[in-house]
């Protein structure tokens, strides 16, 4: 194999912090190499000092075995690596066509994107990429934007193209379709670098994987020695943890005791500005022991039903029922003293203070119940109840007293199921809605939320869990919903747990009754 | 992906570093304008503390701004820590005076000082509150933008004040738009009789050692701050950010009431049209300076204070226009800004 990207000992530190320590990394013309590793491994940090976003404090970049100097993304262009990052970046009101062009209008005050038709044209038949040119990329599904994204690349030129967790927002159906067309591009001499966490991605797709762990390479293996548990052991550096995973599986399908049911949701519907219909006629229910996945394709409506759970935003009808009571018009601290809790989906936007200390963070939403004293807010107790957090999550803070803003993503996030959790012990939790709760956070955060979600089932309550992470609903839930356009499309016992069904209904199918 | 990393947090460390270059910076700047004015800077400076601190005179003085500009700044850094602008402190104050001026007016004469005084400032805490309930209502019911409200009613006070300071309550002997003096049982008792300090600084400091209780050790507090914070956050945690809205604009409007009350019952003993000499902006720099805490606020109240007495001398010692003192207020403010957006731009690089 022709070596297209040699790079070597490169390093970059972000103040105190070493995000890459003396890596060397190669790709070879016509590959599709796999980059795995954890968050905070280093993965991206390398590939944008490859891709010129970044300039390495020490190493050195070959291209074609000749040294490339490159200092910004469009001088890494011109060697031709260009990076699809992990969340679109395309301009929604524009075509297709304007979205490829855009950048490269060439000279002139007119936009004539019309020229330039043929030759996109070209490019998008050259690598079997077929999208309409003129429709507005906001019609078109997350899949075909990233789509776009890639024929925009490859437009420009690019023949090292970079991909970021490409298959983060995609259905099953679309990301083998992504997988096709990588490997079209990889037989007509492409090099495709395909950063992931995602074990089985890598072995389904890639000719060759790197293996990153803390800032540092641990090793590149060939296809045929890749393997499942040895690649879990190297990202994550020991053994132990495929156990657990394993482990975690026997005990999300543990048996059901005789079901009592925490929440029933009737006909629920929610209005967006001037009427637009959210929510309409959703109708589920959650029994107790129970974890329910709500799988769908972001956008669906999910951010809303777990709101309007929550008591966030009203419901314009339907009926919400904890344990029997209705709480449809039940303020949020009310829910939350009948024992509904709430793990939000965004961890920054919707959970974290980042202003107020760990210990002032961690006790929002229990604060009405954690005191003695009906208007002090005890700063001792808060202290007390904080350290006690961080102790039992392993939460990495300064101390108590620090401000929240300077904890990591994962720290965040166990600062918030530790809430939630807090909050289910001073009420006696019954049901707890948690959406995306273990995104982006490592193996071991990951496990570590997963277990406390299914105690907390075990236990005898009922958790709703909202995840884009059908492999995460797989392998947690007694049962899946699928949302489609506001609404549940389908009730799925474990026995139809088939990702491309589920796909098909993310997508819109409707669901055909159980081949009994 | 997300880098698990620790940003360089806001230790206290880097934070007073932070603040020592600024006030250094402030100090270069200003020095430079005094020089380039063919000023003395040794000069100005001996000649500002000597005026503002080094008299009893003087001193008096110092402690009588203190008053309005810490109670002014304490309602803008409460709202602040609710997550709201509140440009109205001039409107409120008023709004305050007119308040304790009608009810002085209106029962001093039948009252005993140790009812009509507390009552006097309660009425000034009540009005300012009323007026700043009233951004605190449309904000909280309709999402009206309290920065607007709070503008407007700053011209409905001062306008309102102008017609019963020259109508009915006017005090014809003046001819101008001051009214009659207050009852002597409205009439805040002097802290330094000879040199003319009332005891207003001491109900100032009382109070916002008050509003720093209520936003540390409150529930109240903790609900203001979080909706301050992170209002979705607040509200999936269960904080009504309705009532909290309207209480703590109420709130802040109230303190600004109060100072209004003290500057008709200690300074003037009557309401006149120019109550406030645009505390309400000089609230806002300090709050700013103080960086939205009590204790910098404090801090900083004393020190404009003591800029803003001073600056009138300068005038007579170093020959600077009268406005040098406002021109050295905003660099300050400007300097403070400025580094310490460096430092959070750095902080995230």
């Amino acid at each position: 194999m022709a070596e297209r990207v040699h790079m070597s000992g490169i390093g970059k530190r972000f103040g105190e912090t070493v995000a890459l320590a003396g890596v060397d990394f190669t790709a070879a013309r016509g590959e599709i190499h796999g980059l795995l590793g954890e968050n905070g491994a280093g993965k991206t940090t390398l590939m944008n000092v490859l891709s010129g976003l970044y300039r390495a404090d020490e190493g050195r970049i070959a291209i074609d075995g000749a040294t490339a100097a490159i200092a910004k993304p469009s001088d890494a262009l011109r060697y031709g690596i260009g990076m699809v990052h992990q969340h679109v970046e395309l301009i929604p009101n524009f075509s297709t066509l304007e979205n490829v062009l855009l950048g490269r209008e060439g000279g002139g005050l007119w936009l004539r994107p019309e020229r330039h038709r043929k030759d996109v044209e070209a490019v998008a038949a050259r690598f079997g990429l077929a999208i309409d040119l003129d429709v507005e990329v906001r019609q078109l599904a997350v899949g075909v934007q990233q789509k776009v994204e890639i024929l925009k690349a490859l437009y420009r030129g690019v023949d090292i193209l970079i991909l970021d967790e490409p298959t983060t927002m995609l259905t099953p159906q679309e990301v083998d379709t992504l997988f096709g067309t990588l490997r079209a591009m990889a037989d007509q001499g492409l090099t495709v670098v395909f950063i992931t966490h995602k074990i089985r991605e890598i072995l389904a797709n890639c000719d060759r994987v790197t293996v990153m762990r803390g800032g540092r390479r641990v090793t590149t293996l060939e296809r045929a020695r890749m393997d499942e548990g040895h690649l879990v052991e190297l990202m994550i550096g020991e053994r132990l943890q495929t156990a657990s995973v394993s482990e975690t599986r026997e005990t999300s399908v543990g048996p059901v005791a005789a079901a009592q049911t925490v929440l029933e949701v009737i006909d629920l519907a929610v209005e967006g500005e001037r009427g637009r219909p959210i929510l309409t006629a959703c109708s589920f229910r959650v029994d107790a022991g129970e974890v329910v996945g709500v799988a769908g394709v972001a956008g669906n409506g999910q951010r809303e039903l777990a709101d309007t759970l929550a008591g966030a935003i009203r419901a314009a009808a339907g009926h919400i029922l904890l344990e029997g009571r209705d709480v449809t018009s039940a303020s949020v601290r009310a829910r939350i003293a009948a024992g509904l809790l709430v793990i939000a989906e965004d961890r920054i936007t919707d959970g974290l203070l980042p202003g107020l200390s760990v210990a002032e963070n961690l006790v929002l939403g229990l604060h009405p119940f954690a005191f003695s004293r009906r208007f002090t807010f005890d700063r001792g107790r808060a202290r007390e109840l904080a350290r006690a957090a961080i102790a039992e999550y392993a939460i990495r803070a300064r101390s108590e007293d620090a401000p929240a803003v300077e904890l990591s993503g994962g720290n965040i996030q166990k600062v918030l199921v530790a809430r939630a959790i807090a909050q289910a012990r001073a009420v006696g939790g019954r049901l707890l809605v948690a959406t995306n709760p273990t995104r982006g956070l490592d193996v071991r955060a990951t496990e570590f939320v997963r277990h406390r979600c299914l105690a907390f089932a075990a236990t005898g309550g009922g958790v709703l869990l909202i995840s884009e992470d059908l492999d995460e609903l797989r392998q947690l839930c007694h049962r899946i919903v699928v949302m489609f356009r506001g609404t549940i499309v389908a009730d799925l016992p474990r026995e139809r747990f088939d990702p491309y069904a589920i796909g098909r209904l993310m997508a819109g199918a409707t669901a055909k009754p159980a081949p009994s | 992906m997300s880098r698990e990393t620790t940003p360089a947090g806001a230790s206290f460390a880097t934070e007073a570093l932070t603040y020592v270059v600024a006030v250094a910076l402030a100090a270069a700047v200003s020095a430079l304008f005094i020089v380039a004015m063919r000023g003395d800077v040794v000069l100005a400076l001996r000649s500002i503390l000597s005026s503002s601190l080094g008299s009893v005179a003087g001193f008096a003085q110092t402690l009588n701004k203190i008053s309005p500009l810490l109670l002014g700044s304490m309602a803008v850094m409460l709202a602040r820590q609710g997550g709201f602008f509140n440009i109205g402190v001039d409107g409120q104050m008023y709004a305050g005076a007119i308040v304790t001026t009608g009810i002085a007016f209106a029962v001093g004469n039948a009252l005993p000082l140790v009812v009509m005084l507390p009552l006097a400032l309660v009425a000034g805490f009540a009005g300012g509150a009323a007026f700043g309930a009233v951004p605190g209502a449309l904000r909280a019911r309709w999402g009206v933008n309290e920065i607007f409200v709070t503008v407007m009613l700053n011209f409905v006070a001062y306008y309102f004040t102008e017609w019963v300071a020259t109508g009915p309550w006017n005090d014809p002997i003046t001819g101008e738009a001051i009214t009659r003096v207050l009852p002597a049982s409205a009439t805040l008792p002097m802290l330094l009789p000879a040199a003319g300090a009332h005891a207003g600084i001491l109900i100032a400091v009382v109070v916002s050692a008050a509003v720093a209780v209520l936003l540390g050790r409150t529930l109240l507090g903790y609900e203001i701050r979080t909706a301050g914070d992170n209002p979705r956050a607040a509200t999936l945690g269960g904080v009504r950010l309705g009532p909290v809205t309207l209480v703590t604009l109420a709130l802040s409007g109230a303190l600004a009431g109060l100072a209004g009350a003290i500057e008709v019952v200690g300074y003037h003993n009557r309401l006149i049209l120019g109550l406030t000499p645009g505390y309400g902006a000089m609230a806002i720099l300090i709050a700013v300076l103080g960086r939205m805490r009590p204790l910098g606020v404090g801090v900083a109240s004393v020190l404009v204070a003591i800029l803003m007495v001073g600056a009138d001398s300068l005038q007579r010692s170093v020959k600077l226009p009268a406005s040098a003192g406002a021109v050295f207020q905003a660099i300050v403010v400007l300097c403070v800004l400025l580094v310490e957006t460096r430092s959070a731009r750095r902080a995230r690089a």
